[in-house]
């Protein structure tokens, strides 16, 4: 076992046997004294600490955004780190010149964490299209400027871009100067690397088993740069995502970006890429996982509320053996999990639903973009003849755990789609759940806000046969 | 004699402030519109951009001293609280801890206007300081923090304001809760209620809400020799010097303030921080640097905020639409120590109403300290003025606007001054124009699900900044120009205003200046950088110091050349003589010149008497409100001010909106909470302290009213950074209403509330 963590930082090789759970942006700048990379919140909500994570697979490099902030450097390891000083050459990059050009820089503190998102966003879109590019910014906070300066510095930006690249991205982005040259050389660094990789502390039974860690190092990163840690490692060649028979089969260290962008959900489940633009921001996708949703066990967690929804069923390890059990029955109370310590999730499976099912997200926060709803509901269902064959109903925010609906879904269950029969489900709903008043709203407000989802639900899929004014 | 002493008095973020200090008597006329202007007034790229897109700015929390030591302050997880026992032993123990102050062996500095000392034994929030850790690392200081055992007595606490104002057992100073109570009286309110038609009584209220700038509150510190040098993410490097000597018990010329990039203040960072005092009193006994950085949830207790506000209002008004009558009673908590929670200016200036009727209350509550937030007062202010004036437009079935424009003044209603310049009637329009107000259609006119509304909104604020305040500009023997100012730039774009201004008179590209700002050693004194008074305070200033070098050029030229000063022409930083056949430019006269540089000080001007200066200005909002989900989506803001000149339209733009967007947050989704029950704050972070994202934010346009203001100054500049802010919330609350028929009286108006107010309150 090596427990060196080796990575190149911008283009220098790094070596260091500190503790894998400090976060690289720490490291960075305490460290590596690179203090381009600002820390606003150290949790992930602001973007200020945002770097590039460059990871090897096969002859090329994945670039993604994250958060420095969260970002244990011991999954680091054998990949590529670029802060702003990495990107700034000789010339200046045609995001630099835009936020010159049109202003989009005021104090100046968020800028490098715009600067990398956006370039994190050239090298892995392919969709050059401004919303996408305002998308890919979202997790990066200004409070100077209105943001508004910013997006016409990524409408400028666009125009440098041709959305056709011959061949190798990373080469044509070299020739319009939004990378600098040494980009050229670290898949061939990287592979060097990736035989003396760090492998983790020889630890038979980690205090933490690390999977994107998101939430983990908000809650309690003070206390992991104390205690063994380890990571799930890199699913080797197996697909993170495949299909076998009527199921899709999802390694539970997917993240949510993998999700969103796999063809195989998009085609079985095409409703979902919309929907979870939701779910944090970027940079906070590009590492969170479907695993680490689960086990978090929030009561509002937008993955989980989605995978209820879709019938999830949970495959444990332990010394050779697996346990299958369904989503639906693993949140006993709240945060406490049919789940033994030394038992980790190591696939989920979702039955591919039918052509005619439908499915929809319905999620109200304060703020609609980066934030965690006050509840969330999902449904999926099936309709033949303007009969209710098939249905689930999930909902968040209104108990202590994660919720089907069952008594609300068997009500409705081959009855006709109706304002009557919906009606008669919220109340049923109602009293299937019992929230508690928050920072996130009242008791009443969140009853009252379950039974307008429901009727989002309705409205949404079947607006020909309910009555909105009916109803609310 | 081109200068003299005066006394002026200058409204700062709501209080005034007496100065004496010299102002230039130099009469440089009024630039005249900007189109007549080379370089004012365009859009002009901010001279510090690269460093800011390359992440080689450095900020304050990015300095690092040699062999400097970082500091933790202990806060109280009570919200009240006396120390009864101080452990330090196993923290002393920890290898890498330096040293400890508690109250038992820190003198009595004292702190919060003398109601308390920098460490003292009785805390008053959550977050209250109680021991400062200086360490080898921050890792360590925070090790240390938790390895300091303290015994509390809790005692019982208060943190709703309605209930503190009342409270007789609970006080959080054992004076009492409530902060020196003021009245204000204009004419005679019985007499204003008996002629009016109708009365009208409503109550508004607002949350406190947090500055959050990106950049945490940090200071670096060290002693040289006998100096202390501090390096501050401040907005006011002369007051900090100030204070910061008043504190410690020295001379303000042994204290060297230091700032050059910074990341956001919108107020916060006007006052002088406790890490910056504590930083200094370890340095000096342990002869090291000393670096303190606040984590954004001490930045979120700690630092101040806006107050909240309960406005209860009665208002008479005539049939036709004058307003004859208002009374006002607010109040609004400044947290466990003495600030001013007031906002009646708003309701004092911005119409023509005879009879006036205002009692104001400051009220103690156990929590962090109130602090200037951009636009103190008015933000609040506004918000319940102008959702009153829509209520009683919609008494008269009046457009909102009509009812505004009846009520409008041609004189400041308190001092009976005319204004230098009031132009707010051409910015209703504008505005108006912008946004499609002639659709705009009474309350509750739709019933669709999705609701589209439009509301407007006023603003006044003061922003004619003033002296004294000073710029110095410099020409080398090689002609290098640099020009010191002891003003800051918080991201605004002070840098690139005062290399504009200077261009603009020397008529040489804006690349030929230096320019120095933000230390108190290298720079002569300016003013805060709050109020909206850096441009309109400093711009005159450099404007001056420049024409002095012109006069100074043309002097020096008259004499290389043997002829008359008044036959030399300047032009584009060459002096000619009277025929033309001699030319030398300003490179070359600085060669020439024996003193090996010409420092030359320029000043502000003294403001005019007798007149009222302020800024004006509307906004109108469009929004979309789902009313299944609670939802307001602001679809579009429009604006238009009288802020004076504008110097940059590139750096105004991004000012206005910058002030509309954080209006937004006030208005839909900002707002401090406290469990009532524990007496600590909910929202430490910015995943529950929500401020508005990239997806939030609406199409925005602006057009500005007026060109300059002929009377206040040589560049007849007034402020912009607070107007900005002023009237964006009520706006988007008149807009909701019109949506919805149905009105949100408190901020923010989130998805709850207006799901409450459809759904359960009718």
């Amino acid at each position: 076992m090596k427990t060196t963590i080796k990575f190149i930082c911008n283009d220098r090789v790094i070596s260091t046997n500190i503790h894998p759970a400090v976060s690289l942006l720490d490291f960075i700048r305490k460290q590596e004294h690179l203090t381009g990379t600002k820390e606003g919140c150290r949790e992930g909500d602001c973007g200020a600490c945002t770097v590039l994570l460059g990871e090897l697979k096969g002859n090329e490099v994945i670039y993604k955004n994250v958060n420095s902030c969260l970002l244990p450097i011991g999954d680091v390891a054998g990949k590529h780190v670029v802060t702003i000083e990495g990107l700034n050459s000789d010339v200046l990059s045609p995001i630099q010149e835009s936020f010159i050009s049109e202003t989009a820089t005021q104090c100046g503190f968020c800028t490098p964490g715009f600067i990398v998102s956006l370039t994190s966003f050239v090298l892995n879109t392919n969709h050059f299209t401004f919303d996408s590019a305002v998308e890919s910014i979202a997790g990066n906070i200004c409070r100077c400027t209105g943001h508004i300066s910013i997006k016409r510095a990524v409408s400028k930006m666009l125009t440098f871009i041709d959305p056709v690249f011959n061949g190798n991205r990373i080469e044509d982005l070299i020739n319009k100067n939004f990378l600098p040259k040494y980009f050229l050389e670290i898949p061939v660094k990287l592979k060097g690397l990736s035989s003396e990789t760090y492998e983790g502390k020889a630890v038979n039974s980690p205090e933490f088993v690390i999977s994107g860690g998101t939430d983990l190092f908000v809650q309690k990163w003070e206390e992991l740069i104390k205690t063994e840690v380890s990571f799930i490692p890199p699913s080797g060649d197996k697909e993170k995502i495949r299909v076998s028979g009527n199921f899709v089969i999802i390694k539970a260290n997917t993240t949510i970006t993998e999700f969103k962008e796999s063809e195989i959900i998009n085609k079985h489940f095409p409703a979902l890429n919309e929907k979870l633009k939701l779910f944090g921001s970027l940079p906070i996708r590009n590492r969170a996982t479907l695993g680490g949703n689960i086990i978090n066990a929030s009561p509002i967690g937008d993955m989980v509320n989605i995978l209820l929804a879709l019938d999830t069923k949970m495959y444990f390890i332990k010394d050779n053996g697996v346990r299958e059990l369904p989503l639906n029955k693993f949140y006993l109370a709240y945060k406490t999990l049919d789940k033994q310590k030394d038992e980790i999730l190591d696939e989920i499976s979702i039955p591919i639903p039918a052509e005619d099912c439908l499915f929809n997200y319905e999620k109200v926060s304060k703020r609609t973009y980066l934030d965690i709803a006050s509840v969330n509901s999902s449904i999926l269902l099936a309709v033949h003849n303007g009969i209710i064959n098939k249905i689930n109903i999930s909902a968040g925010g209104i108990a202590p755990v994660p919720k089907l609906l069952a008594q609300t879904g068997e009500f409705l269950l081959f009855k006709k789609i109706s304002t009557d029969n919906v009606s008669e489900a919220i109340k049923i709903a109602m009293q299937e759940i019992n929230p508690i008043s928050d920072a996130r709203g009242s008791a009443d407000y969140k009853k009252l806000l379950l039974k307008q989802l429901i009727i989002a639900h309705f409205v949404t899929l079947f607006p020909d046969f309910v009555s909105i004014e009916e109803l609310v | 004699m081109t200068r003299k002493l005066i006394k002026s008095v200058i409204n700062i973020e709501n209080k005034e402030h007496e100065f004496i200090g010299e102002v230039s008597l130099l009469e440089q006329e009024t630039w005249g519109k900007n189109d007549t202007l080379k370089i004012i007034g365009k859009e002009i790229s901010r001279i510090d951009a690269v460093d800011k897109i390359s992440g080689t700015a450095s900020y304050t929390s990015d300095i690092n001293l040699p062999g400097q030591l970082y500091g933790k302050f202990l806060r109280s997880p009570y919200p009240s609280a006396k120390i009864l026992k101080i452990d330090l032993s196993k923290a002393n123990a920890l290898k890498g801890v330096k040293h400890i102050l508690t109250y038992e062996n820190t003198a009595k500095y004292k702190w919060y206007y003398e109601t308390s000392f920098l460490l003292d034994p009785i805390v008053r929030y959550e977050g209250d300081e109680v021991a400062f850790v200086a360490a080898e690392s921050e890792e360590i200081a925070e090790e240390a923090l938790k390895l300091i055992s303290i015994e509390y007595a809790k005692l019982p606490f208060v943190v709703d304001t309605e209930k503190a104002s009342t409270e007789k057992n609970i006080k959080v100073h054992n004076w009492g809760n409530i902060v020196e109570p003021s009245e204000y009286k204009r004419g005679n309110i019985e007499t204003g209620f008996a002629d009016a038609d109708f009365t009208i009584e409503d109550e508004f209220r607002t949350s406190v809400v947090l500055h959050n700038p990106t950049e945490p509150h940090c200071s670096v510190v060290n002693w040289d020799n006998d100096e202390l040098v501090i390096y501050d993410s401040t907005q006011a490097v002369y007051q900090i010097r100030e204070l910061a000597a008043n504190a410690l018990g020295i001379e303000q010329e042994k204290v060297r303030v230091i700032k050059k990039y910074m990341g956001g203040g919108f107020g916060s960072k006007l006052d002088l921080g406790k890490y910056t005092i504590a930083a200094a009193i370890v340095s000096r006994e342990l002869k090291k640097p000393v670096k303190v950085v606040m984590d954004r949830k001490e930045q979120n207790l700690c630092v101040g905020n806006r107050p909240d506000s309960i406005q209860k209002f009665k208002v008479g008004i005539k049939k036709e639409g004058l307003l004859t009558a208002l009374q006002l009673n607010s109040m609004g908590t400044v947290g466990a120590f003495p600030e001013g929670a007031g906002l009646s200016w708003p309701a004092k200036t911005m119409y023509k109403c005879p009879n006036l009727l205002v009692n104001e209350k400051s009220i103690l509550t156990n929590a962090g300290a109130a602090r200037a937030f951009r636009a103190p007062g008015h933000v609040q202010g506004i918000f319940g003025l102008e959702s009153l004036m829509d209520e009683c437009a919609a008494k008269l079935n009046m457009n909102p606007l009509e009812f505004r424009l009846k009520n409008y003044t041609e004189v400041d209603p308190v001092s009976n001054q005319p204004y230098t310049s009031k132009k707010l009637k051409e910015a209703y329009k504008k505005a108006a124009d912008l946004i499609g107000w002639e659709d705009w259609k009474a309350a509750g006119s739709s019933k669709s699900v999705n609701r589209i509304g439009l509301g407007m909104a006023s603003q006044i604020w003061w922003g004619g900044g003033g002296p004294p305040a000073h710029a110095n500009i410099k020409l080398d023997k090689k002609g290098n120009i640099t020009i010191y100012s002891g003003t800051q730039d918080l991201g605004t774009g002070t840098y690139t205003f005062i290399a504009m201004v200077a261009s603009e008179v020397l008529q040489i590209p804006i690349e030929r200046f230096n320019v120095v700002i933000g230390d108190t050693k290298l720079c002569p004194y300016a003013p805060v950088s709050g109020g909206s008074m850096t441009a309109p305070s400093v711009s005159p200033a450099v404007r001056d110091a420049a024409e002095r070098l012109k006069e100074k050029l043309m002097d020096t030229a008259a004499i290389l050349f043997d002829e008359e000063k008044n036959s030399i022409k300047y032009s584009n930083g060459f002096c000619v003589n009277s025929d033309g056949s001699k030319k030398v430019s300003l490179s070359e006269i600085a060669g020439h010149l024996n003193e090996q540089d010409l420092l030359i000080k320029g000043s502000r001007n003294e403001n005019p008497k007798g007149y009222a200066i302020n800024t004006f200005g509307a906004q109108f909002a469009k929004v979309e409100v789902d009313t299944l989900t609670g939802k307001v989506t602001v679809l579009k803001i429009s604006a238009s001010y009288d802020i004076g000149r504008v110097l940059n339209k590139l750096t105004l733009d991004n000012q206005i909106r910058g002030g509309i967007i954080m209006g937004l947050g006030y208005a839909l989704m900002e707002e401090r909470i406290i469990d009532e029950n524990f007496g600590k704050v909910l929202t430490t972070n910015l995943h529950t302290y929500k401020i508005p994202t990239m997806m939030d934010i609406p199409e925005i346009v602006i057009e500005i009213a007026s060109d300059y203001d002929p009377m206040i100054s040589n560049t007849g500049v007034k402020g912009v950074g607070e107007p900005a802010i002023i009237p964006t919330a009520a706006a988007i609350a008149n807009a909701v209403n019109n949506a919805l028929g149905v009105r949100i009286k408190s901020l923010p108006i989130t998805p709850d509330k207006v799901l409450i107010a459809l759904y359960v309150s009718k």
